[in-house]
Order: C-alpha cells, then sequence, then structure tokens
C-alpha cells in the first residue's frame, strides 16, 4: 500500500493501526477529518489520534471497516462480534458515525 | 453474598452481577442528572465493576488491578455518583472553552495547527452530556461576535475596495463555516434535530445575513455599489465581471428573496428609469431603422449581462423590462414617424430593418398587429392610386405589370424579414384583392396581358419562365370577383389568337387553360377546352385534305378552321366575294370535308384576311 493511500489510526493505548484511506472513510467521522476544508493536524500529517477508543476496539473497528467495503462489494458475509465489546464499540461506532 | 476467589463464574454470581447493574441504573435515575455515558478523561479505576470473566483479567480497558476484596463492591457505586455530580458543570465550561477558542482560531485563519479529532470528541461530548443547549447557544453567540467585528472592518474599507473586501470576508466566512460545520457535525446530527433548531451551515448564513448585509451601512451601501457598477457597463465602461458574479451568487445563496429584496428589484426600477430616458432620447435624435438597431442592440447587451454574471431568472424580467420601455411606449412613434417609417421602410425594400422591426416588435403585445395594420392599409392606398389613375389605365399590360411587380416585391418582403408569417401573407392577399376588384375592367385588362403575352411577349422564353409568368397571372386572377367577366374577354381573344394562327406556343395555351381549369372546374372552361380540341383538329382535318389531293399543292393554300358551333363566339358574318380559285377550292374542301365527317350543317363563315 501507498503511503498516499493510507491512513494510521491510533489508540488509547499508543497502538497503531493502518489502514487503506477507503476503508476509514467508512466512518463519516473520519471521512470528514480527511476531507475538510480547512487545514486541521489530522489531515496533513495523515494521522488520527482516538485517546478515547482502546485497542480491542478500535481493532474491532478496522476489521468492520473492510468488511463494509467487502459486504458492499457483494460478498456477503457475517461479522462476529463478541457480546462484551458490543457496549463500546456501540459508543465507538455513534462517536465516529459508523 | 460471600464469593470464593474461584475464576469459575458461578450462576450466583452472575445473578448478583446482573442485580448489582440494575441497581446501579435505579439509583442513577433517582440521580438528577441521569448519565448513561461515562467520560473518558477520568481514570476507570476504582469506579467500574471489575469482571470475573478470565479473558478479561490484565487488559487495560478495565484496570489492571486484581480483582479486589469483593467486599468493596458496594462501596463503588456510592462513590462514582459523588464524583460525576462534582465534574459535571465545570466539564462543560471547559469543554465549551476549549471550541470556543478553536472557533476564535478558525476565524482568524490560525487552524491549522488545530485537532480535528480533539474539538469533534469535546463538541460530542458536550452533545452527549445533554450540554448541547449550551453549545448551541455559545456558538450563536462566538459567530455572531465574530460577523460584527467583520461587518466593521467591511464599512471600514475605502470606496472601490468595499465590493473586495465583502467577497473576501465572505470566502473566509464560508470556509470557517464548513469547518465549523464538520467539527460540530455530531450536534447536527443528533441535537439539532430533536430540537428543531436550525443546522449549522444554515445557522451561518442567516448570521452573515443578519450581521453584515442587512447592517444598515453595509446594506445601502452595498445596492448603491453595484447600481453604480451596471450604471457603469451600461454607458460602455468595462467593470469586473468575475467580483460581480461572487457577489451576486453570495445574495443567491443567502436566499432567493436576500437576493430579489436586495438587489433584483431595485435593479428592475433602476433599469426602468435608465431605459425610459434613454428611450425619449433616442426617439429624439434618430430615425426609426436607427432606433431599432440600439434597441436590439441594448436587449442584447441585457441578455448578455444576465448570462455573466446574474440569475438566469432574471433574464425575463429585465427584457421584459427593456421591451416595454423602449418598443411598446414608442410602437406606435417608430411606425409613423415621418421618413423613416415602416411606409418608408416599405417602399425603399429596407429588409434589414424591416427584419429587424419584426424581431423585435414581435416581443410585445400588439406588436405585430400594429405593423401589419399600418402594412395593410399602405397597400391598399398604393393600389387604388394605381387603378384609378387614369394615365396607367390607358396601357392594360403595363398595369398588369405594374401589379405584378408590386406583388413581387411585397412577397419578398414578407419572405426575407418578416419570415414568411402567415398573417402577413394574408393581410397582403386581402389587400390585393380589395383594390383589384375596385376597378371594373380589371379583368379585362388581365385577359390582355395574358393575349398579349401569348401573341408575342413569350416569345423564346424557356419554358420555366413561362410557367413563372403564367402562374403569376394566375395569382392575379384568383384575386378577381368578377371571374366570368374574364372568362368572357378571354375566350373572346383567344378565338382571335387562333383564327389569326397569332399565337406563340400551343403549349403555353393548353397549360394556362389547365391551370384555370384546376383554379375554377372544368365547368368553367368547357369551351376553351372545345376551342383548343377544335384546333387540332382543324390542323389534322387540313393535312389530311392536302394529302388527298395531291395537286392542290400548287395553288393558293387554304386554311381552314372547323369550329364546333357554340364553343366560339359568334360574330355576325361579313360576306366577301371570293376571287373564283378561292371558291373552287372551298367547295372542293367542303365536299372532301363532309364525305370525312358524319357532320351537322356547316355554317360557312368566313374570316376573311386576304
Amino acid at each position: 500500500m501507498r503511503k498516499e493511500d493510507t491512513v494510521k489510526l491510533i489508540s488509547s493505548e499508543g497502538f497503531e493501526f493502518v489502514v487503506d484511506k477507503k476503508a476509514a472513510m467508512v466512518s463519516q467521522t473520519i471521512r470528514n477529518m480527511l476531507t475538510s476544508p480547512g487545514s486541521f493536524a489530522e489531515a496533513q500529517l495523515g494521522e488520527v489520534t482516538f485517546p478515547e477508543i482502546s485497542t480491542t476496539i478500535l481493532e474491532k473497528i478496522c476489521q468492520y471497516f473492510y468488511w463494509s467495503l467487502q459486504y458492499s462489494s457483494g460478498k456477503e458475509t457475517e461479522f462476529p462480534i463478541e457480546p462484551e465489546l458490543t457496549l463500546e464499540l456501540m459508543m465507538a461506532a455513534n462517536y465516529l458515525h459508523t | 453474598m460471600e464469593l470464593r476467589r474461584n475464576p469459575r463464574v458461578s450462576p450466583v454470581a452472575a445473578a448478583s452481577v446482573v442485580l448489582l447493574v440494575a441497581l446501579c441504573s435505579v439509583l442513577e435515575i433517582r440521580a438528577s442528572d441521569p448519565v448513561f455515558y461515562d467520560s473518558f478523561d477520568e481514570p476507570f479505576q476504582g469506579r467500574w465493576v471489575v469482571s470475573e470473566k478470565e479473558d478479561y483479567k490484565g487488559r487495560g480497558i478495565l484496570g489492571s488491578r486484581e480483582m479486589s476484596n469483593p467486599q468493596k463492591k458496594r462501596n463503588f457505586q456510592i462513590e462514582a455518583f459523588k464524583h460525576k455530580v462534582v465534574v459535571d458543570p465545570k466539564y462543560a465550561d471547559k469543554t465549551w472553552k476549549i471550541l470556543e477558542h478553536a472557533i476564535h482560531e478558525i476565524y482568524n485563519h490560525n487552524a491549522s495547527g488545530l485537532s480535528f479529532e480533539e474539538l469533534y470528541r469535546n463538541a460530542y461530548n458536550m452533545v452527549l452530556h445533554k450540554f448541547g443547549e449550551k453549545l448551541y447557544s455559545g456558538l450563536v453567540s462566538t459567530m455572531t461576535a465574530h460577523l460584527k467585528e467583520i461587518s466593521k472592518s467591511i464599512e471600514d474599507s475605502q470606496g472601490g475596495l468595499f465590493l473586495e473586501e465583502l467577497n473576501r470576508k465572505w470566502n473566509d466566512h464560508n470556509k470557517a463555516l464548513q469547518m465549523i460545520r464538520d467539527i460540530l457535525k455530531y450536534m447536527d446530527r443528533t441535537f439539532i434535530p430533536s430540537t428543531c433548531k436550525t443546522p449549522v451551515h444554515e445557522l451561518g448564513l442567516i448570521l452573515w445575513r443578519d450581521n453584515v448585509i442587512y447592517s444598515p451601512k453595509i446594506r445601502s451601501r452595498l445596492l448603491d455599489t453595484l447600481l453604480e457598477l451596471v450604471l457603469q457597463e451600461r454607458t460602455g465602461d468595462v467593470i469586473n465581471r468575475g467580483l460581480m458574479r461572487n457577489i451576486i451568487k453570495m445574495l443567491m445563496d443567502l436566499g432567493s428573496s436576500v437576493y430579489q429584496e436586495e438587489f433584483e428589484q431595485p435593479f428592475l426600477d433602476v433599469s426602468a428609469e435608465f431605459y425610459k430616458g434613454e428611450s425619449q432620447k433616442f426617439i429624439e435624435s434618430c430615425d426609426s431603422g436607427e432606433y431599432l438597431k440600439k434597441a436590439e442592440k441594448r436587449l442584447y447587451e441585457e441578455i448578455d449581462r444576465v448570462t455573466h454574471y446574474l440569475d438566469a431568472k432574471s433574464e425575463v424580467k429585465i427584457t421584459n423590462v427593456v421591451e416595454k420601455e423602449m418598443i411598446a411606449n414608442h410602437m406606435l412613434a417608430l411606425v409613423h414617424m415621418e421618413n423613416s417609417g415602416l411606409v418608408n421602410m416599405l417602399l425603399d425594400d429596407k429588409y434589414e430593418d424591416l427584419g429587424r422591426m419584426y424581431s423585435l416588435f414581435r416581443r410585445v403585445p400588439n406588436g405585430l398587429s400594429t405593423v401589419r395594420d399600418v402594412m395593410t392599409s399602405h397597400i391598399r392606398d398604393i393600389g387604388k392610386q394605381l387603378v384609378s389613375d387614369p394615365e396607367k389605365l390607358k396601357d392594360p399590360v403595363e398595369f398588369v405589370q405594374r401589379l405584378l411587380d408590386e406583388k413581387d416585391k411585397y412577397d419578398g418582403i414578407i419572405g426575407s424579414a418578416f419570415g414568411n408569417d402567415k398573417t402577413f401573407q394574408n393581410a397582403l392577399n386581402s389587400s390585393f384583392e380589395y383594390f383589384i376588384n375596385l376597378n371594373p375592367r380589371s379583368p379585362e385588362f388581365i385577359s390582355l396581358f395574358v393575349d398579349d403575352k401569348l401573341r408575342k411577349g413569350l416569345k423564346g422564353v424557356s419554358e420555366e419562365d413561362v410557367e413563372v409568368i403564367l402562374d403569376k397571372v394566375m395569382m392575379l386572377f384568383r384575386y378577381l370577383q368578377e371571374k366570368d367577366v374574364f372568362e368572357k374577354c378571354y375566350k373572346q381573344h383567344l378565338a382571335k389568337r387562333f383564327l389569326s394562327g397569332k399565337t406563340v406556343s400551343d403549349d403555353a395555351e393548353r397549360s394556362l387553360i389547365v391551370k384555370l381549369k384546376t383554379e375554377c372546374g372544368s365547368q368553367f372552361t368547357s369551351k376553351l377546352e372545345g376551342m383548343l380540341t377544335d384546333r387540332k383538329t382543324s390542323q389534322d382535318t387540313m393535312q389530311g385534305f392536302y394529302s388527298s389531293h395531291p395537286e392542290l399543292s400548287e395553288g393558293p393554300t387554304l386554311t381552314v378552321q372547323v369550329l364546333t358551333t357554340g364553343s366560339w363566339p359568334t360574330q355576325s358574318a361579313v360576306t366577301c366575294n371570293l376571287p373564283a380559285e378561292m371558291f373552287s377550292l372551298c367547295e372542293k374542301f367542303r365536299s372532301y370535308y363532309l364525305g370525312t365527317q358524319r357532320s351537322e350543317a356547316v355554317m360557312a363563315n368566313q374570316y376573311g384576311d386576304g
């Protein structure tokens, strides 16, 4: 993956997840961040920090991005969610507008 | 409840956890501020129940401490609430301060260092904690304050730079608005629909409108500047169209009613005034053709102006204004103008001017009917003159030729200048009909004209041209009311032509008779056709006679026309004394003829011809 197509998502513990920009844009919030006209730091550096989202959740979210792209291009699989994660996952999803 | 330090989850423990959670929620509801979401700012330790599940042991989320003394669990609940109550009011202010600062930075073009995520999170938290109202009103007041500053700086700008400054600040505002909207997206999404407030973007536009555009000094200055620029352009200067377009677009973005009130309506009024004055000036100084040229130029100019920097919907309105002021109000003056009005244009075949008049007058109500009426009365006058002029009537051929020329001329005018407009064609036809029938001798003259043509006029003329001339004659024929008079005259002339053998072309004769038949039916032309057939028969008979009596070819030639009684006009017989040879020849022919035909009594009428 080329540098320009990717964006780094950093969790509260400092774990870095490098994902495709297309995948990250599944989240409306991240999309706004990266396409906003103002020169915000995120768009310039190409990385977004989420001090309130933990690593496990962020990992799950990245998986969701890819699954979502897959689903919309035809391959309709299941997305497994462990019940313990549901609450935080839901809150993060609300935050990220996914 | 005693829980053993046993990692295995027992049903009792699970049930107790559920009960605990239920209790917590019940107690929370009873508290003043039900909060369902915990702020991530404070550490979790001590506030959450540590799960007993194996998987989560040691993970960072819920605290890495080991499961503490189970008895302390009950105390956790109470502590938690104390924290929350204390944090909240300060928390809201703190968050708002951050956001306010960010908005300031954005307006001051300092936004590059800001972290979107942080601001978004703050806004998110505020809304989540039910401080949406505070956020919204804070936003309104901050933006208003900024806009007031901006409006002040615009007011202070010097004359020429006023529009540019306004434009620049508008662009800045738009950019800032977009950034703010992105940050506050969560509020836009959730808080605003539920409270039915205006969304952020619209809010920004409304605040701009209220604080900048509607501010008294700016409002009038803006309008004056814009109208001033339009006036400059109308008098020939070049203005900055791009800038105009941006400003107009700004007004349109603020709402179509803003555009109409602030600009369009005054623009239309001022334009009406301007064109009223200008048309007055032009009418006095130019003649009709020139005036029309100028009016057309102005019209196209206005249309051009609209395409370049006004709202497309204004086009109809402004063209109406121009049409009304420049054309409709001066219609009669233009048409009846001395030495250059419609009549003169018609006389001088001024196709360009006429065409222009047609296209301009078409745009106004009653324009074309005025032109049509004047043209009709003019044609009738000319025609009446023509048919009552004694000089002209002396030479019928000349008379008819004049008629044909006039018809051609007006056909040309209608074709090239008036776009073959049917109504004009009809007007022309009715006028011709009117004056041709004023003169009772018109049918006779037309017949004489045809006679002349068929005797000698069409000699050497090609077939198509012959057709053309005959068609034109047919056209005049159609206008006649006294068609039977024409028939009578024509019959006589035709007879003379045949019997004196002076017709130029039999085909031409036949074609004209066919045309007459198509026009009026075979009843009308039966006699004429009879004559034609007779002529043919006679020629055949003559040939037969001479071929059966070859010895006579040396003697005088006899040409006999055998005529059917009734077809031909009767003339009193003039008896003449034939010389002897002629007489014998006649007798020979008579016997031959009677032999070949079973015919009725033959009346020997001799048309003496030396």
